[in-house]
C-alpha cells in the first residue's frame, strides 16, 4: 500500500506529456510569428499551418521550402495583381489541439487570405470548422484517406481511389497474386487506405487473408508478423504512420525472412532511400517521384537546389503539391481579379497549373485527376518508375459539392 | 504454437533487457529514473555513431554501455545527488533531463529516422518456418545481461553493499557502507544498461529522438510490479510480456499495446507486492 502514493504522482507526470508538446508547439508558433514581421495591406497572405513538431516534423520542412520557392518565384516575377505574396507559417503540432490554435491564429489574428497546407488528417479535421467560420479558402496539399468535404476546401493531392489501384493491379495482373494481407497503423489514414484496398481487391476477385492494425507508436510487430507467416499470402500491403512505424515494420518483416510482394502505401522516396537494403523490392505508388522526366520537374529541382543548397530537403509527394497549390491560388486570384473568398472558391476548379507533376486542375468534386507512378525501390535506394497511369480519376469524393 | 512460445520468450527477453537498468537504479535510489527512455535513445544513437564511424557493429554494445555509464554517473553526481532529500523533485529532474536529452539529440542528429547496421541479419529455419536471427541473438544477450547482473548482486562485495542499501540505507551507512558511492554506481549502471538495451533494440527498431518513449511506459510498469528483485522482473517480463503477445495475437495489437499497463495496475490492486515472492 505504501507504494500507491508515489505511483499516483508518477502517473500524473506521465499524463503531463501532451502539455509538454503543446508548450513546445506554442513556443514554435511564437518563434515563427516573430520571424515574419507583419506588413502593410499590399501583400496577399498565405497561411501555412503545418506539423513542424510531432509526427509530421520530418516532412514539414520540405513542405515549407517548396512554398517558399513558389512565393519567391511569383514575387520575383511581379507578384499577383501587383501585390507580393507573404507566407505565414504556424506549427500545428501534427495534431488536433495544435491545429485549432494554428488555424485560429492564422484565420482570425493574421487574417490570411488563403490557407495552403499539408497536414495530418487529425489536424485538417480540427481546422475545418475554423475555416468555415472564418470563410477562408483552404487548399489541402497532403494525400489523405479521402471524402473530406467542405465548402472552402480543395485538395490537389491523391486519395486512395487513385493510389491503391496501380499497386493492386500490378500485383494481380503482372505477378498473378491472388491472396493479400493488409497491415496498418490504427488511425484515420491507415484504416481509410486499407478499407479502400480491401474493397478494391475483393471487387477484383482477390482474397484478403488478414487485416491487422497496430497502435500508432507501435515498435514491436512480432504478433502481426507471426500471423502473416502462418497466413502465407501472395502479397502484403501496408499503410502505417510515416517514419518510425513504417521503418520498424519493414525491418522486422525482413528480419523474419518474409519476402512477399510488398506494396507500401505510406513510404516516401526519402525514407525508402535511408532504409537501405531493407527497402529493396518495395513497391510504392505516388503522384510525384524525383525521377519524373519532365522539363517542369527538372526546372523545379534545379531551382530548389539553387535556393536551398545543402539545406535542401528532398522534394516529395507531400511538398510538390504544396508548390503547385500556391500557383493554383495565384491563377485563381488573377482570374477573379481579387482575393474575395467566395469568388476564389467558385473558380479554383477552373484554373490549372503545369507543375512538376504535370497539369494539375482540381476539377473533380474539389479533387484533382492525377498522373500516378508505380515505382520499385532498387538496392541502391533509388526508385525506378515501372509504370505510369495518366489522369487517374479521384472518383466520387464530394458528390454534394460541384 | 512453437512460434508463439518463441515470440513470448524473445519478447520477454527484450522487455527484461529494457527494464533491468531502471530496476537497479530504482532499487538503490528509490526513485524512478524518468530519463530511462532517454538513455535508451542514447544507446540507439551510440550504435548509430558506431555505424557512422564504420566500426564493427559488435562494438555498438560495449560502446553504448560505456556512454551510458559515464553519462549516468555524471547525471547522478550533478543532478540527482543534490536532490537526495527531495525524492519527488529528483524524479521531476530526471523527467526534465529526459526532455533535454531528446532535444539535444534532435539538435545534433536531426529529427529524422536513422538506421544502424545490425551484426546479424536474416532469418533461420526453425520448427515449421523461419525466425528472425536477431531476435534470438537479442534473447541470448538478455540472458547474459541477466546472468551477469545476478552474479554482480549476489556474488560480489559491491552487490552485497547494494543489497544492504536497498534493504535499509541508514543501517547500511551505520555499518560503514558508503551509500553515496553505491548510489553513484547503481545509477550509472542503470543508465549504462538502459543505453546497452537501446543499442540492442536498434536493429529491430528505428533510431529517432523519441525511440525510448514507448519502452519507458512498459519498463516503468514492470519495475512497479517487480520492486527491486531481478527474479520478480524476470517473472513479470514473461507473464506480462506473454499476456501482451497473446492478446495481440488472438485479440488485437491495439489492445495488446495497453496490456502491460492495465495488467500491472490490476495486479498491484490485488497484490501490492506484485511479483515479489518473499
Amino acid at each position: 500500500m505504501s507504494r500507491s502514493r508515489p505511483e499516483a504522482s508518477l502517473r500524473g507526470r506521465l499524463a503531463a506529456i501532451p502539455s509538454r508538446r503543446a508548450f513546445l508547439g506554442a513556443a514554435m508558433v511564437l518563434a515563427s510569428a516573430v520571424s515574419l514581421p507583419a506588413q502593410a495591406q499590399e501583400t496577399i497572405k498565405i497561411g501555412v499551418p503545418v506539423g513542424l513538431s510531432g509526427a509530421n516534423s520530418v516532412v514539414a520542412p520540405s513542405v515549407v521550402q517548396s512554398a517558399e520557392l513558389a512565393v519567391e518565384e511569383i514575387n520575383a516575377a511581379g507578384g499577383v495583381l501587383g501585390k507580393k505574396l507573404e507566407l505565414v507559417v504556424a506549427d500545428d503540432g501534427s495534431g488536433a489541439a495544435g491545429a485549432q490554435k494554428a488555424f485560429d491564429q492564422l484565420v482570425f489574428r493574421d487574417k490570411v487570405n488563403v490557407l495552403i497546407s499539408m497536414e495530418t488528417s487529425a489536424a485538417r479535421n480540427a481546422g475545418l470548422p475554423i475555416v468555415s467560420r472564418g470563410k477562408v479558402p483552404f487548399i489541402y496539399t497532403s494525400f489523405y484517406e479521402g471524402r473530406s468535404c467542405n465548402k472552402y476546401l480543395y485538395v490537389d493531392a491523391w486519395v486512395p481511389d487513385q493510389q491503391v489501384a496501380p499497386i493492386v493491379d500490378h500485383f494481380m495482373d503482372k505477378n498473378s497474386a491472388k491472396t493479400f494481407f493488409l497491415v496498418g497503423s490504427d488511425y484515420a489514414f491507415g484504416r481509410g487506405m486499407l478499407e479502400f484496398s480491401r474493397k478494391y481487391i475483393e471487387s477484383r476477385g482477390g482474397k484478403i487473408l488478414g487485416e491487422e492494425y497496430a497502435p500508432m507508436d507501435a515498435t514491436d510487430w512480432t504478433p502481426i508478423i507471426s500471423k502473416i507467416r502462418s497466413a502465407n499470402p501472395d502479397a502484403l500491403i501496408t499503410s502505417t504512420a510515416g517514419g518510425a512505424p513504417n521503418v520498424t515494420l519493414t525491418k522486422q518483416l525482413r528480419a523474419a525472412g518474409i519476402d512477399k510482394l510488398y506494396g507500401n502505401l505510406a513510404v516516401d522516396e526519402g525514407t525508402a532511400k535511408s532504409m537501405g537494403a531493407d527497402a529493396t523490392g518495395i513497391y510504392i505508388s505516388a503522384s510525384y517521384l524525383t525521377s519524373i522526366d519532365s522539363a517542369e520537374n527538372k526546372t523545379f529541382l534545379a531551382a530548389m537546389g539553387k535556393k536551398f543548397g545543402s539545406g535542401l530537403k528532398t522534394p516529395n509527394d507531400l511538398s510538390v503539391p504544396q508548390y503547385e497549390a500556391v500557383y493554383l491560388y495565384k491563377a485563381a486570384v488573377e482570374k477573379v481579379g481579387g482575393t474575395d473568398a467566395e469568388k476564389i472558391i467558385d473558380v479554383l476548379d477552373d484554373v490549372s497549373f503545369k507543375g512538376p507533376r504535370g497539369v494539375i486542375q482540381m476539377s473533380k468534386q474539389r479533387h484533382a485527376p492525377l498522373t500516378m507512378y508505380l515505382g520499385q525501390v532498387k538496392p541502391d535506394g533509388s526508385v525506378e518508375v515501372i509504370a505510369s497511369f495518366a489522369d487517374v480519376d479521384p472518383g466520387d469524393q464530394c458528390p454534394n459539392l460541384k | 504454437m512453437q512460434v508463439l512460445i518463441l515470440d513470448i520468450v524473445t519478447t520477454a527477453a527484450i522487455l527484461f533487457a529494457v527494464s533491468c537498468g531502471l530496476l537497479i537504479s530504482f532499487g538503490v535510489l528509490k526513485i524512478i529514473n524518468f530519463a530511462h527512455g532517454a538513455f535508451l535513445t542514447i544507446g540507439g544513437y551510440s550504435a548509430l555513431v558506431v555505424t557512422q564511424m564504420g566500426w564493427d557493429p559488435l562494438l555498438a554494445y560495449p560502446f553504448s554501455l560505456l556512454v551510458g555509464l559515464v553519462l549516468g554517473a555524471a547525471v547522478e553526481r550533478f543532478i540527482v545527488k543534490p536532490l537526495y532529500d527531495r525524492p519527488l523533485d529528483a524524479i521531476l529532474a530526471t523527467w526534465g533531463l529526459g526532455i533535454v536529452i531528446s532535444q539535444v539529440i534532435t539538435i545534433v542528429f536531426g529529427r529524422g529516422v536513422q538506421f544502424v547496421q545490425s551484426p546479424v541479419t536474416g532469418a533461420v529455419e526453425l520448427f515449421d518456418g523461419s525466425y528472425s536471427v536477431y531476435r534470438l541473438a537479442a534473447t541470448g544477450g538478455a540472458v547474459i545481461i541477466g546472468g551477469l547482473l545476478a552474479l554482480l548482486m549476489h556474488r560480489t562485495r559491491l552487490g552485497l553493499n547494494a543489497r544492504a542499501v536497498i534493504m535499509n540505507e541508514n543501517l547500511a551507512q551505520a555499518l560503514g557502507i558508503n551509500s553515496s558511492s553505491v548510489r553513484l554506481i547503481a545509477f550509472g549502471l542503470g543508465a549504462g544498461l538502459a543505453s546497452l538495451a537501446g543499442a540492442i533494440i536498434t536493429p529491430l527498431s528505428s533510431v529517432d529522438p523519441n525511440m525510448g518513449v514507448p519502452w519507458l511506459v512498459n519498463a516503468f510498469m514492470l519495475v512497479l510490479v517487480a520492486g527491486s528483485s531481478l527474479l520478480a522482473l524476470l517473472i513479470g517480463s514473461v507473464v506480462l510480456g506473454g499476456l501482451q503477445l497473446v492478446i495481440s495475437t488472438y485479440g488485437s495489437p491495439i489492445l495488446g499495446g495497453l496490456t502491460i499497463a492495465v495488467a500491472a495496475a490490476l495486479l498491484l490492486r490485488i497484490r501490492p507486492k506484485g511479483f515479489v515472492l518473499d
